[in-house]
């Protein structure tokens, strides 16, 4: 198996009649921060969507751990985990149900200390037992994010993981993203608060009506929108 | 890591399923409403004709009213798989997605067959039909063989048409021409069941049902990964 978390030659995605993605090489180091940077519409979470598994490519290979992610689902799900826009929660669950729900799938061993543990890692100690349809959205991202933990992957999606947190959400995300780095977990980000991502992150790619407009060093990367010729 | 089988996995689906329907009993009462309704329709349609037209029409009425009420207890199925994009979030942990559907389908037959204790009783009510103890077992039975035989495609179907807007109208189209035969199969065991069997043909319709359930949860069990995979 191959120990490059993710592969993507010639790769695009046409909707209709519309490409959002088109010739996408790209390659990710093990053990990484990538940002993916640029507008709404550029390609971003389709990108991270072909990289889960969730959408066909239209064209081209994508790679994760040296394997095609519609083909070796399982293998490629075992080894990722994405944290969509999405909270995939379940109204009427609690906190601590829909933990239960998602361990009981992932793994038998987890009692529920371990579980309302978890919880308190990410302040929703107290809200255990509460209906996750009542949460806001900082609360249901921050649950999410206890799947990922659960998961245990190698290979870490984060579609705007700052979106809808506070400040104390946000720097949980900056810590917890710097735990994931130390363990050697490799991490693609999708975000817009790219100054904030940009000092997490190794590389950065900009993408720009569905093509790489710029790849190099995170701190490097020209503001989304400037020229990048100039630059 | 050691990962959950199959078995365990579709457990969780199950008890999932079973605890959301338990706190919104709202599918529940609705589905069980329109089996009663459905009955008693018919017993209005065929009432004039006398008592024995209508204990006569029982068995069938009673089987049409299960079927009829499934369609609708099926179609909601993947209603909460809607909310929150729950069902993609499903699917991209690493479980099988037939395990998802067997726990479905589990749930899905439960609640047909706690259909039972309503539709029989006002079966018997309706259509003044009398059963013996062993008549209600063997009605039973039927009813969770005939349960099982439509839940497996319709679950299936459900997770085909659960993001298309047509769905009201798709689902009963495709799933009642593969639900025929455990229809027809019910509708004469019942009608044994009620009118009297002196030829035992009662283990042969029985024997066909069980056989298109063993059909359908096999084969539906392989082709739900095609119906969830493939709608990206």
């Amino acid at each position: 198996m191959s120990s490059t978390p993710l592969v993507c030659a010639g790769l695009g995605r046409r909707f209709g009649t519309k490409w959002a993605l088109a010739h996408i090489d790209l390659s990710v180091a093990p053990a990484s921060v990538t940002l993916l940077a640029g507008a709404n519409g550029s390609g971003k979470t389709t990108l991270l969507r072909i990289v889960a598994g969730l959408v066909r490519p239209t064209l081209g290979q994508v790679l994760v751990f040296g394997q095609d992610p519609r083909i070796a689902t399982s293998y490629c799900r075992q080894r990722s985990s994405l944290v969509s826009h999405r909270g995939f929660l379940y109204p009427g669950l609690t906190a601590l149900e829909t933990l239960r729900l998602w361990s009981s799938l992932l793994t038998p061993d987890n009692g529920d200390n371990e579980l309302l543990e978890l919880l308190g890692s990410v302040g929703l100690g107290d809200e255990a037992h509460s209906d996750t349809s009542r949460f806001s959205a900082g609360m249901r991202k921050r649950l999410t994010l206890l799947r990922v933990r659960l998961e245990n992957p190698d290979l870490v999606l984060l579609d705007e993981p700052f979106a809808a947190l506070d400040p104390a959400g946000q720097v949980l995300i900056e810590s917890w993203v710097g735990e994931l780095k130390a363990r050697g977990t490799t991490i693609i980000m999708a975000s817009h608060a790219i100054e904030r991502a940009k000092a997490l992150c190794d590389s950065a790619v900009l993408l720009e009506q569905g093509q790489i407009a710029w790849m190099g060093e995170a701190a490097k990367m020209p503001t989304p929108g400037t020229d990048l010729e100039a630059q | 890591m050691s990962r959950p089988g199959l078995a365990r996995q579709s457990l969780a689906i199950l008890g999932k399923d079973l605890a959301l329907e338990w706190r919104n009993r709202a599918r529940v009462v609705a589905v069980v409403l329109f089996g009663v309704l459905v009955l008693l329709l018919f017993s209005l349609a065929f009432g004039d004709k006398g008592t024995q037209v209508l204990q006569v029409t029982a068995g069938g009425c009673l089987v049409i009213a299960l079927f009829l009420s499934s369609t609708l207890s099926l179609q909601e199925s993947f209603r909460t798989e809607d909310h929150d994009d729950a069902l993609e979030g499903l699917l991209l942990l690493p479980t099988e997605p037939a395990s998802i559907f067997y726990g479905k389908a589990l749930a899905n037959t439960f609640f047909l067959v706690a259909l039972a204790p309503v539709l029989i009783p006002v079966t018997t009510l309706i259509y003044q039909v009398s059963l013996g103890p062993t008549q209600v077992l063997q009605i039973a039975g039927l009813w969770l063989a005939a349960a099982a035989g439509l839940a497996a495609p319709g679950t299936l179907y459900a997770g085909l048409t659960t993001r298309l807007k047509s769905q009201d109208v798709l689902m009963p189209l495709l799933l009642f021409p593969l639900e025929v035969p455990v229809l027809l199969a019910t509708v004469k065991a019942f009608g044994l069941v009620f009118d009297g069997d002196p030829m035992g043909q009662l283990s042969s319709w029985t024997q066909l049902i069980v056989a298109f359930d063993v059909i359908y949860w096999c084969l539906c069990g392989v082709l739900f990964r095609f119906v969830v995979e493939e709608a990206a």
